[in-house]
């Protein structure tokens, strides 16, 4: 008996204390709600920057850093992207050597692996994107840049993201609100200023003019407003960083201005560029000076040119198939140094172009910012937080979590291989931002994004992997060689 | 040029050290002490007294050969990284620890024993990729025993013995690392390398001893003391990554001093009625012995490096009791607690530690009048813990591995034990 028992207590112990956990841990955001914020349906509109585009190419390792999926992540809410597997649908920029620093564009392109998910992705960012596109695009042959341009160019993107071959469910914002949702950032308008920008503004000549930006981010609020009325719906919207302060500009005029090969002193004119056109003399100069404090840039695509300076030579025209030299210009005259052989336009913005480019950011800014306030929308500051980062850059940089964080290109971590768009660990820090406003604007608490957990995003090309200083070649890989 | 990628290689390495820790004694040297719950230190009353205490040697009479093996299957999970909670699983390893044990008696005063075990050892398996990829993938420690035992009863109620304890051991340790190095500071690539660290010791050597005291017919105290066993692993580090890095990887001939730490095991058993023997252990571990490890690399050209790992002494409370239930059979259960020995801060998922409950049961049965068989099964329960201080970094430079740990093992043991 008393054996019978100990052995049933026994048993009854082991039962009890063997269930594999004692208690169910509950996550920091429980059923995707947070305050007044409700994720259980999150739609992001944007471009590039929302879709999570890297490093010259949409790619899924990129694409699930993007800050709209980390902002997912951290509520617990699930979210469909136009994932596109590894290297992206093409160009794909990486790195061949690390000092001397050398990029290589991988030739290779995966494929749309989401592509029949059947219905509209919750991230809606379609690189290229431009503020109109939001209202009107449906297709690659619907987008500004092939209706609104003199040089009509689809854009791939719009199709692979919108699909309206089979959903018809029509633009990014039709798509967006046919999911009901529950949440919906908005990042938009940086493109409108983007492309002038880094075009050296040629292509297009100028900004999105205000007054177009007002009437078309206007329109796309008005379109919010109208769903927030009848859905209650959580809205954020983002603003337009200084667009001429990322290293795609602030790289190569640097370098060629610290470039102690150049004579500085025994040049009367200094750099000389193209001002305006691809003909003629050109009639725009800057001292060192100038390209070290960054009153005149050079746009990253320059640094192909850069080390041309100063040698007889008509490579640019070469390169891009001018069938006969432009009036004006005398290739055996000193390249960038001559106004006879002027840098040529489309790769340098000038102080004109420059104020032209930041006042656009400013009227843009200040209407998307009155917008949010109208509607009652909350407003993410992406253009404070980058400059914070500018301010520090030469003082001791911006800790984060760890990690010292410059603008600054590859070594300042907050921008991948093509100098425009973040790293990971560049839209974990955007997704802060969206939090930061979110939980303020919503009485939310979802928690902050720890920057040191993400993982790196400049992708080594991948030759051969070493051991010891020897490429690793598996025993019996030449075994059936035929000599 | 002492490169920044190394440093961070090998101090993760010194981190993932702490396989050695106190989960990774084993106490699995016999199916009859594993089914009283270890309290066997004043029982000691079959061939693995060789390991648990030898002075027990002297309850035997004539020859006999004791071979065994045990099955185990340890299952841990992690839930993190705090405040997420995705849960990991650690992949299910099973192991097979064998020991073998022979004793003669020459008469009553005199006995010797020989005794091969595994006195600690451990291995972890997480997937590839997982979460904790940067503090552990695959983990293995095996530490071998050979011991002979001299066995001396100068009066019939006091036995006393001294062992000498040769042992060998290998270790193998892989993880991922991320890379920086001088250009690049921070983890901003992304990619990895993927280090693999093997070493082995093939002398090292200790001693123990063991006293049995039987005031009276039904009361008997015996205690054991097993030294520390100092390791010199001597092996090599192999490095594979990207190429841009190959001139950075630490690769060549590393050496790491390794010592286990000794124990006191001191118990009683009473024969409360003819049938029924009850015991009780407590049982010492002296794991500050690993308050330090140190890793060097033959090659100057890698940094060598020290690292803390403050470990606490620990203890295991131990109960048994055994029921004869006939001239053959005898049934035994038991129940221990093992403290967890290590703070929360250094925690980490090569060895999931935690306080740890152990319950058993088992048989023992005569099947001819010179063979013995045994057979239990133990089952440890972890203590689920949730680490919210870690010191353990598992992504560079900051992000630390705070979480849920859950740990649970299944130990069946089986032995025969000859009496010629």
């Amino acid at each position: 008996m008393k054996i019978k028992l100990i052995v049933s207590i026994f048993l009854s112990t082991l039962i009890f204390i063997s269930c594999d956990d004692y208690s169910d841990l509950t996550p920091p955001v429980k059923d995707q709600m947070s305050g007044s914020a409700n994720f259980s349906r999150y739609v992001a509109l944007g471009n590039s920057l929302t879709a999570g585009y890297q490093s010259g190419t949409l790619y899924q390792s990129a694409q699930v850093y993007s800050y709209a999926n980390l902002i997912a992540k951290q509520v617990s809410t699930s979210f469909e992207m136009p994932l596109i597997s590894d290297p992206g649908l093409g160009g794909r920029m990486e790195i061949q050597s690390i000092d001397p620093f050398e990029i290589y564009t991988n030739p290779s392109s995966g494929v749309p692996i989401n592509i029949n998910y059947i219905a509209p992705y919750n991230n809606l960012g379609v690189p290229g994107a431009l503020t109109y596109d939001i209202l009107f695009a449906k297709s690659s042959i619907t987008c500004a840049s092939y209706v609104l341009s003199s040089t009509p160019t689809p854009n791939p993107y719009f199709d692979v993201i919108l699909r309206n071959s089979f959903l018809n469910l029509g633009t990014p914002l039709e798509q967006g609100l046919a999911q009901a949702p529950t949440f919906i950032t908005l990042w938009i308008g940086n493109n409108d200023v983007l492309g002038y920008a880094t075009s050296g503004g040629t292509s297009p000549a100028a900004p999105t003019p205000t007054a177009n930006f007002q009437q078309l981010y206007g329109g796309i609020a008005q379109g919010l407003s109208q769903y927030v009325a009848q859905s209650h719906a959580g809205v954020v919207v983002a603003n337009i960083p200084n667009v001429s302060a990322i290293p795609f500009f602030t790289t190569v005029g640097l370098q060629i201005a610290m470039n102690s090969g150049i004579p500085w002193s025994a040049l009367p004119l200094g750099f000389v560029y193209q001002k305006a056109g691809e003909s003629g003399m050109g009639s725009g100069s800057a001292s060192q000076q100038d390209l070290l404090t960054g009153k005149t840039l050079v746009t990253l695509l320059g640094i192909t040119y850069a080390p041309l300076l100063g040698q007889p030579t008509g490579k640019f025209y070469r390169d891009k198939h001018f069938p006969a030299l432009p009036a004006g210009i005398d290739t055996t005259k000193p390249f960038g140094f001559h106004p006879q052989n002027p840098f040529p336009n489309a790769y340098v913005l000038d102080p004109d172009e420059i104020t032209i480019a930041n006042n656009a950011v400013t009227a843009f800014n200040s209407i998307i910012a009155g917008l949010a306030t109208n509607f009652g929308f909350g407003l993410v500051d992406i253009n404070s937080r980058f400059n914070q980062f500018r301010a520090a850059d030469f003082g001791s940089g911006t800790v984060i979590d760890g990690i010292t964080f410059r603008t600054f290109y590859v070594q300042g971590g907050l921008f991948s291989l093509d100098g425009v768009h973040p790293t990971n660990q560049g839209q974990a820090i955007l997704a802060n931002e969206f939090i930061k406003a979110i939980n303020t604007k919503f009485g939310a608490s979802i928690p902050f994004i720890d920057v040191s957990s993400i993982p790196g995003s400049l992708i080594l090309h991948k030759m051969v992997q070493y051991k010891n200083g020897y490429p690793i070649i598996p025993p019996g890989v030449f075994d059936h060689l035929l000599f | 040029m002492k490169s920044k990628l190394i440093l961070l290689i090998v101090s993760s390495l010194l981190i993932s050290a702490n396989i050695y820790a106190g989960g990774f004694q084993l106490n699995e040297h016999g199916a009859k002490a594993m089914a009283l719950g270890g309290a066997f230190t004043a029982v000691a009353n079959d061939p693995s007294a060789i390991y648990w205490n030898g002075a027990g040697l002297s309850q035997l009479s004539g020859t006999n050969i004791m071979i065994g093996t045990s099955l185990i299957s340890p299952q841990s999970t992690f839930r993190g990284v705090a405040p997420d909670i995705t849960k990991y699983r650690a992949k299910n390893l099973i192991f097979f620890p064998t020991h073998f044990f022979a004793s003669h008696a020459f008469n009553k005063q005199w006995s010797i024993g020989l005794g091969f075990t595994t006195p600690f050892g451990l291995g972890t398996e997480w997937d590839n990729n997982w979460v904790g990829k940067y503090l552990a993938i695959k983990t293995t420690l095996m530490t071998f025993i050979v011991t002979p035992v001299v066995t001396f009863t100068p009066v019939k109620s006091l036995s006393l013995s001294v062992g000498f304890v040769y042992s060998f051991a290998n270790v193998e340790i892989t993880r991922k690392s991320q890379i920086t190095n001088a250009e690049l500071p921070y983890p901003f690539l992304a990619q990895d390398v993927f280090a693999d660290l093997k070493g082995d010791d093939s002398f090292a050597y200790g001693f123990n001893a063991g006293i049995m005291v039987k005031p009276t017919d039904y009361l008997s105290i015996g205690a054991s003391y097993h030294s520390e066993v100092k390791y010199d692993f001597k092996g090599t580090a192999t490095t594979t990554g990207p190429a841009q890095v190959a001139s950075e990887l630490p690769n060549g001939d590393i050496t790491a001093e390794l010592t286990t730490p000794q124990n006191i095991a001191v118990g009683v058993a009473v024969d409360v009625t003819k049938q029924l023997k009850v015991s009780a252990d407590y049982q010492f571990i002296g794991w500050k012995s690993y308050n330090t490890l140190d890793v060097n690399f033959t090659d100057p050209k890698f940094d060598d490096l020290k690292s803390p790992r403050n470990y606490k002494d620990s203890y295991i409370i131990r109960l048994g009791a055994g029921y004869q239930f006939n001239e053959q059979v005898t049934f035994m259960g038991g129940i221990y607690f093992d403290k967890n020995p290590v703070s929360t801060a250094y925690l980490n998922p090569t060895l999931p530690e935690t306080d740890r409950i152990g319950l058993s049961f088992g048989l023992e049965g005569k099947i001819f009048d010179n063979l013995t068989v045994q057979g239990s099964y133990l089952f440890i329960r972890g203590k689920q813990i949730t680490v919210n201080d870690s010191q353990e970094i598992y992504s560079e430079p900051s992000s630390t591995f705070n979480g849920t740990y859950n740990s649970t093992a299944n130990i069946l043991s089986l032995g025969f034990v000859l009496s010629l």
